[in-house]
């Protein structure tokens, strides 16, 4: 019998899975594009999501400029498939391979910090990226890029059309669960416990034998792969980028769907991210002060519910054991 | 008692049936999306979009409208936000199935709703966006574009200021983006040909606060004109920053059409008078046309209409032209039938050129004097707009 | 050389004063929340926004802008003083207070900013000075009013710096501040004395709001003008030093001033922060933060 954390987690995963299985096939049969791309949207910035969780949640550092890594991705990715091939696995193989390059670097940067002044450093160097983008001419500069192909995608099963709505909706889906796995995977090795462990009190570390920093560098670059693998996927569902991807609002969203789903539990950031993406699309045709509608939402469950949906999940699976006596 | 009933339920299907064909006896209406900021910065240009699509489709369908069938105006909120624009552009092809789209104001969003267009085989229209890249080498065969573009205002603008200061020595003042630069080096390009003299430029951040770090310079280079092309809330501050530090004095001020408009006019106050612009509409414009349209637009909201009300009006009776010459809304028709398509506006006769997708008009030199645009200069459509240099199509 | 220097080093640096008196300003209330109350309250720039309308509005009503001066703050505290009371103090205990805080407050700026919006519509609105003219310093001409901003400014700052280091009420806080356990046990109001700094805070911001709005212009967005600057100089100067504030927000916004001489305007944002990060990769605390702080 799994404690209640896990069976919270398992609960949304099993949620997020039927909920994808059943949108796919009523869209196919119903040829909808517009709520499997709205799905696929979700999906991606869920990733991002993820990769906000896994430096809050798992290792304790609230990263406000994670859309520096998410935004690079979709221009690196942008530029590849119009400049050298319209390949998937080109993109992907190459925005992974920069983005632990840059998230290499950066950590030397923002490592220097902890708690308030990492949140700080980390918004401040999103800033100056997005405002270099903004004005750089040759990625397109305010407008962005248009134009990005629609890929077709090889796999040993014949070619997959990445036009077809519900075709990138299960290629987006496998991609940031793959990204999800890998993360899960990780907390299950000695590094995952050593994540823990910072988070809950780093100065006590060294008094066990662990340097942290070893530890923190690894998941900031794996946070920084994670956001930039997610975002490459942007410009294959909708051709374009545009520096607003790289704006404070993306990270500070983020930052929002994270607390939503659940802080620590890397699904529920995603489960968070769909429930936003649909929320923001729903109450955006009815008012357009859907702002004060979200802040308003966002600041209620900070004050009452402050570890998300799963945490709801994680009480009512603790209060349905309890009849069983202690533990 | 069964004769009764019997009676009752052939009323109530007779009843049914005769509502059941008054319904669809109606044509369905013609609906038109509008994905505009309606919220961030750019909503005061968002609402004047709203003002003027409304009040259009609701003379067009007081007068029965296109063809019979009545508009019906779809709003979105796009944030300003190319990425945002695309998702409500899509839901409004897709889901609400739209025979047709505009409002969109900056040129980003412009360009990336035009892409999602052309995939989903529909056309759009801005009434806003005047980055001359739109109809230049970022042209699409499904983006019109009924407003100026930057190029024909800086035309009207740079042949004012030949006329008033020949051979002028010009300071630039723009905000550090693509459409502050580009509004900028179109003008420097349109007055340096006519003998001007650029003497030094500044380019500031959007949103900058102060300019005052920078009036030093300004001073140093003597200039007998300024142009500008910031707009919205940095207009505001640069002006009565100026006015304040008396960098105004001796100085004409010259600008981009979108740095003092109706929504911040009464902000700037009297330190905008004097300042000349290049634009296609101003709201003395003497025509019948434009006194009704102005008429009818303060009495439904209280408020003047500016150059994006008055072009997003027009867009209206700009499709309703196009779709019943085309005796259709089907795309490839109507794209067909704009193809030089002229039409009545409030700023007089408009022509669609085919070649780029771009209207036609006559542009006009404006002097902001106590609140009011006064025109102090023109310059006929065929001169103002410059060559075709699409190649798409 | 003397001609340069006044021509063009002087007026740079005169006017980096009036700005930096106006990013003290809005620094010196947030560092005292974030000092003192270990708050990081992202919606500080909505309650300079908040004064500025509020401004505004009583103007129009009539009211003359010095009693606006002494009424906007005022009104602003009982505003502060409830949000923290039910809301910021909701979250206090968690173990992640500082995260929480931060996006309760981001939440709350949110709302406000929209509010502002929905009110008193989008359109800029720009209230006169109460000080019109300009006088002649060194050859070059200033608005008067700015002027009175740094004399007045500079009064102000001084005044909060007495108010906190030299009086017993400032002793008070800085003792709840410091331990609140010993202090509560002193029958010190710990709790009303948070939300009463709080208050204070915000009403500081909202202060900077009246006074800065005849410059600046008043419009829903304006509480982003200011706030990356006054966060970084909060952390350049250390984190609940009023001195720190001082001193590094007349630094950064020397250098912002003289370095628009020779860099392009854009970069002057950047700059700010390159220096904020060197500050806290060398010196984490600030200038003259303290330990507890870190």
């Amino acid at each position: 019998m799994l404690n209640p954390r896990s069976r919270a987690i398992r609960f949304i995963e099993l949620l997020l899975l039927t909920s994808a299985v059943v949108l796919f096939i009523v869209g196919a049969i119903l040829g909808d594009t517009f709520f499997l791309r709205l799905a696929t949207e979700a999906l991606i910035f869920g990733g991002l999501a993820m990769s906000v969780d896994l430096l809050l949640g798992i290792v304790g550092l609230l990263s406000l400029g994670q859309a520096l890594y998410f935004g690079f991705g979709a221009y690196l990715s942008a530029v590849v498939l119009k400049e050298i091939s319209p390949s998937f696995l080109l993109a992907i193989g190459i925005v992974a391979l920069a983005s632990l390059v840059l998230g290499w670097v950066a950590s030397f940067i923002a490592l220097r910090s902890k708690g308030v002044y990492f949140a700080l450093i980390t918004f401040g160097l999103a800033q100056v990226a997005a405002k270099v983008v903004y004005n750089t001419r040759s990625l397109g500069a305010s407008d962005g890029m248009m134009g990005v192909p629609i890929l077709q995608i090889w796999t040993p099963f014949g070619s997959l059309d990445a036009g077809q709505p519900g075709t990138f909706f299960v290629i987006t889906f496998l991609t940031i669960g793959g990204l999800y796995a890998l993360l899960k995977y990780f907390l299950t090795t000695p590094m995952g416990s050593l994540w823990h462990a910072i988070r809950s009190n780093e100065d006590r570390l060294p008094y066990i034998g662990y340097k942290s920093k070893g530890p923190k560098q690894v998941a900031f670059v794996l946070a920084a792969v994670v956001a930039s693998v997610s975002g490459a996927l942007y410009p294959m569902l909708r051709g374009f980028v545009s520096p607003e991807l790289m704006f404070f609002s993306v990270s500070g969203n983020a930052v929002v769907t994270v607390v939503l789903g659940g802080v620590g539990t890397l699904i529920g950031p995603i489960l968070g991210s769909v429930l936003l993406t649909s929320f923001k699309s729903i109450i955006g045709t009815w008012t357009v002060h859907h702002h004060i509608v979200i802040g308003i939402i966002f600041v209620v469950i900070v004050v009452s519910a402050p570890k998300g949906l799963a945490g709801l999940l994680v009480r009512r699976f603790s209060k349905i054991r309890s009849p069983e006596g202690g533990e | 008692m069964k004769k009764q009933f019997q009676t009752k339920k052939i009323a109530i299907a007779v009843a049914l049936s005769l509502g059941a064909s008054f319904v669809s006896a109606q044509p369905s209406p013609i609906k038109i999306g509008v994905v505009t900021p309606l919220s961030g910065t750019y909503t005061p240009i968002g609402e004047q979009v709203k003002m003027g699509l409304d009040l259009a489709a609701k003379e067009i369908n007081a007068a029965g409208g296109i063809g019979g069938r009545k508009i019906d105006l779809i709003y979105e909120d796009e944030e300003a936000n190319p990425a945002v624009a695309t998702q409500k552009a899509e839901k409004l092809f897709q889901v609400e199935k739209v025979d047709f789209l505009t409002g969109t104001v900056n040129s980003g969003s412009t360009l990336a709703v035009g892409q999602l267009a052309e995939r989903n085989n529909k056309l759009i229209a801005t009434t806003v966006s005047f980055a001359d890249s739109i109809t230049a080498d970022k042209c699409s065969p499904n983006v019109f574009r009924v407003n100026a573009r930057a190029g024909m205002q800086s035309a009207a603008l740079a042949a004012w200021v030949d006329k008033e200061i020949p051979k002028a020595n010009i300071f630039f003042i723009g905000p550090d983006y693509e459409m502050g630069r580009s509004t900028v080096s179109a003008f420097k390009k349109a007055s340096t040909e006519k003998g001007a003299k650029d003497v030094g430029e500044v380019f500031a951040p959007l949103d900058n606060k102060d300019y005052s770090p920078y009036f030093g310079q300004v001073r140093a280079a003597k200039p007998n004109v300024i142009y500008t092309s910031v707009a919205g809330n940095d207009t505001v501050r640069l002006f009565s920053q100026m006015d304040e530090y008396g960098v105004n004095k001796g100085v004409t001020i010259v600008g981009a059409s979108g740095t003092v408009t109706s929504q911040n006019m009464g902000a700037i106050g009297k330190s905008a008078n004097g300042f000349v612009t290049g634009v296609g509409y101003s709201p003395k414009l003497d025509n019948p046309a434009n006194k009704k349209f102005v008429a009818d637009f303060q009495k439904a909201y209280s408020k003047l209409p500016d150059l994006y009300g008055a072009d997003s009006y027009g867009l209206l009776y700009f499709y309703k032209a196009a779709v019943e010459k085309a005796k259709s809304t089907e795309t490839d028709k109507v794209r067909a039938a704009m193809n030089d398509l002229s039409w009545q506006t409030p700023q007089g006769m408009k022509k669609m050129r085919a070649g780029d997708h771009q209207a036609m008009q006559d542009m006009f030199a404006v002097r902001v004097e106590n609140g009011e645009f006064n025109i102090v200069g023109k310059v006929p459509s065929d001169l103002a707009i410059g060559p075709d240099t699409c190649t798409r199509f | 050389m003397l001609e340069s220097l006044q021509y063009i080093y002087a007026p740079q640096i005169i006017n980096g004063l009036s700005i930096g008196v106006a990013v003290i300003l809005m620094a010196l209330g947030l560092t005292i929340i974030f000092g003192l109350l270990d708050v990081i309250n992202m919606s500080h720039g909505e309650f300079y926004a908040a004064g500025a309308f509020f401004s505004v509005t009583l103007v129009a009503m009539g009211v003359s802008f010095w009693v606006c001066l002494l009424l906007v703050p005022l009104l602003l505290v009982p505003i502060g003083f409830a949000m923290e009371r039910l809301l910021i103090q909701k979250v206090f205990h968690y173990k992640d207070r500082h995260i929480l805080t931060l996006l309760l407050t981001f939440g709350i700026a949110m709302v406000l900013e929209d509010s502002y919006k929905i009110i008193w519509g989008a359109n800029p609105i720009k209230p006169s000075a109460p000080i019109s003219g300009a006088s002649e310093i060194l050859g070059v001409m200033f608005p008067n009013y700015r002027l009175f901003l740094m004399g007045f400014g500079a009064l102000l700052i001084l005044s909060v710096w007495v108010l906190i280091y030299k009086t017993q009420l400032g002793a008070i806080v800085r003792a709840a501040a410091y331990d609140k356990d010993m202090s509560s046990s002193l029958g010190i109001p710990v709790m009303r004395v948070y939300a009463l700094t709080f208050a204070f805070g915000v009403a500081l911001a909202g202060l900077a709001g009246v006074l800065l709005a005849p410059i600046y212009s008043v419009f829903p967005t304006m509480g982003r003008d200011f706030i990356l600057m006054a966060f970084s100089v909060v952390i350049v100067g250390g984190l609940g030093s009023i001195k720190g504030a001082v001193i590094a927000g007349i630094l950064l916004t020397q250098l912002q001033s003289i370095s628009s001489l020779y860099i392009s305007p854009v970069w002057s944002d950047p700059l700010v922060f390159a220096v904020m990060v060197l500050v806290l990769m060398f010196k984490p605390t600030g200038l003259y933060g303290s330990m507890k702080n870190a």
